[in-house]
């Protein structure tokens, strides 16, 4: 349903030093340097799959997602979306895709989004008793009660975003392009638009791929994650193997009821987190966690304890931490005097 | 033809947005009709000035000469009422990343831009434009017949075409230099010009204003048509204007959809 292979998007980037002298030079002699936003990557993706794009800010996430909704057009490789070429914008295919975007919006700002909602229809052909029925659908689902009559402007962030969904859907889109969509929303609506997306998923069968810096996004939507840096793919697959794979040991969290020494804790035979006289964080490699549980329960005052596995953020840094050192590993030959 | 419906039914809609939205505020029809009146006003100022000594200017009575003026106020009210506003906002589009949207419907992205916002009030300044027309040609004592009238309507059609044309490329370059304000007001007060029959500039202008930036071809030539004094060639002239400055607008604008780059991200 979604192939690509070999993508890539290269950007000519005018570069200059800094002052007015270089400044002046480059009217004349302009140095431009080819940047690489996406090298080379391949995957599929099945229909109704969840998937996350993980990368840090410039990894090439945004450029691939532009890139199979047609917006961007790629210097080299294959793309295909249902089966076009998303690059030559045919009908049938805009007709079947959709893009939400926490940084922009469609919503007419000055008009209520029943308007928009409205224009929607009209641009997608949806006929009316359909339209009326999705609608209904919507307007529940997200809670959306009198807000679809108020003017944009008037809403809050969190109730635009939910409109921003709502006018997306309307055409019932096969494939739903989310990127960071609940970028700046309080927690509750940042909640309430996982669930949304997810029983969308599950209700209708569309292909979500989504890109957020909030890994509770990713963690709450996608079964499989992509991760991109610096233009290439640097994992697919399983999200809790991605886990186990990078950071296989477990955070051992104890809430305590008296106080611990360093010396104490350090017997326990793990790598200290954190430790204050009410909690202890551990770090566990999976082989030692009984032993290392058992000798905190005996020697310590424990009230309460948490097994879980590391953070994504920081199975993500270890993982952009790998490939900076493997990239300056390749580098270094090529250095002059290296 | 479904498509031609189609594509009327979307201008239909995309017109009623347009009204919506300008019914939001409804002190603008009152302000922008007498906006209208003054403006048509003071484009009569310098042409009856100039008139109260001469009895004719480059071949032109005064009367004459306000059918032009007529045709100006007229294709004015186009320009700022509906290809000023939506081709206007296609800069914003692309400075903000917004474009998105309309590249990402199952629509021509050109139609798409080029109706998204139809400032209605401006329509007034038509109105007040063939109001001028039918003012001169009752002092004329003129009135012409159903193939003048008709030719006069396809090249005033020409002449909004041209002017659609123009911006277009204009906006074209947005995609690549972003900031075309300044080229955009270039072209306003260049548009000025249009307010005298063409025959007043000489040489290069004359030129200039036929060929390069087809003025004359907007105001002057209908007006003659409506007085019967268009020549065939000049019509023939206008058409090839009106397709040549067409397709070269919309290939400029289909390669510049090419090199969009998508804003923040």
């Amino acid at each position: 349903m979604i192939r690509v292979r070999a993508l890539r998007k290269h950007y000519q980037v005018h570069e200059r030093p800094p002052g007015l002298a270089a400044a002046l030079r480059s009217l004349l002699h302009r140095r431009y340097k080819t940047v690489a936003a996406v090298d080379g990557i391949d995957f599929d993706i099945a229909p109704g799959e969840r998937v996350g794009f993980l990368g840090p800010n410039g990894a090439g996430k945004t450029t691939t997602l532009k890139m199979l909704a047609g917006l961007l057009h790629p210097t080299a490789g294959e793309a295909s979306v249902l089966g076009f070429e998303p690059r030559r914008r045919d009908r049938e295919l805009l007709r079947s895709i959709m893009l939400v975007t926490g940084q922009k919006q469609q919503l007419l700002w000055d008009l209520p989004p029943a308007d928009t909602f409205e224009l929607n229809r009209a641009i997608y052909d949806v006929p009316r008793a359909q339209f009326r029925r999705t609608l209904d659908e919507l307007v529940h689902e997200l809670d959306l009660g009198g807000l679809i009559e108020k003017p944009t402007r008037q809403l809050s962030l969190g109730e635009r975003m939910k409109c921003e969904l709502a006018a997306a859907l309307v055409h019932g889109p096969k494939v739903l392009f989310l990127d960071e969509p609940t970028i700046g929303l309080d927690v509750t609506m940042q909640a309430t638009v996982r669930r949304f997306v997810k029983a969308y998923n599950e209700r209708t069968g569309a292909t979500v791929i989504l890109t957020s810096h909030y890994m509770e996004d990713v963690v709450a939507l996608c079964p499989r994650v992509i991760v991109i840096d610096h233009g290439k793919l640097s994992w697919d697959g399983a999200l809790d193997e991605l886990v186990r794979g990078t950071r296989p040991e477990k955070r051992v969290a104890l809430r305590l009821g008296a106080p611990a020494s360093a010396s104490q804790v350090a017997a326990l035979g793990a790598k200290v987190i954190e430790h204050d006289d009410a909690h202890v964080v551990l770090q566990v490699e999976v082989a030692q966690l009984s032993g290392v549980l058992s000798r905190g329960l005996a020697s310590l005052a424990v009230d309460d304890l948490t097994v879980e596995a590391a953070p994504l953020e920081d199975v993500l840094s270890d993982l952009f931490r790998r490939g900076r050192d493997e990239r300056a590993a390749r580098a270094e030959p090529a250095e002059p005097g290296a | 033809m479904t498509a031609l419906a189609r594509y009327a039914r979307l201008f239909a809609i995309q017109l009623r947005t347009s009204v919506l939205l300008a019914l939001q505020y409804r002190v603008e029809f009152v302000v922008q009709a007498i906006m209208s009146v003054f403006w048509t006003a003071t484009a009569l100022v310098p042409l009856l000035a100039l008139y109260d000594r001469r009895p004719s200017i480059a071949g032109w009575s005064r009367d004459e000469a306000l059918i032009v003026v007529g045709f100006f106020t007229a294709l004015k009210g186009v320009l700022e009422g509906a290809i000023q506003p939506s081709l206007g906002a296609v800069v914003e589009h692309v400075r903000k990343g917004t474009l998105d949207f309309v590249l990402l419907k199952p629509v021509d992205a050109q139609f798409l831009v080029s109706t998204s916002k139809l400032d209605v009030f401006k329509g007034v300044h038509v109105l007040t434009g063939l109001g001028v027309i039918g003012w001169a040609l009752h002092a004329l004592g003129r009135a012409p017949g159903p193939l003048a009238i008709a030719t006069a309507l396809t090249l005033f059609a020409v002449g909004a075409l041209l002017l659609y044309s123009i911006h277009l490329l204009v906006v074209a370059l947005a995609f690549k230099v972003v900031k075309v304000d300044n080229l955009s007001f270039l072209f306003s007060s260049a548009y000025d010009a249009a307010r005298w029959p063409s025959s007043v500039f000489r040489g290069a202008f004359a030129i200039f204003f036929t060929f390069v930036l087809p003025l004359a071809v907007m105001t002057t030539f209908p007006a003659l048509a409506l007085l019967g004094r268009l020549p065939a060639r000049s019509l023939a002239l206008a058409l090839g204007l009106g397709v040549a400055f067409g397709l070269a607008s919309r290939a400029a604008f289909q390669r510049a959809l090419g090199s969009y780059t998508s804003a923040g991200g």
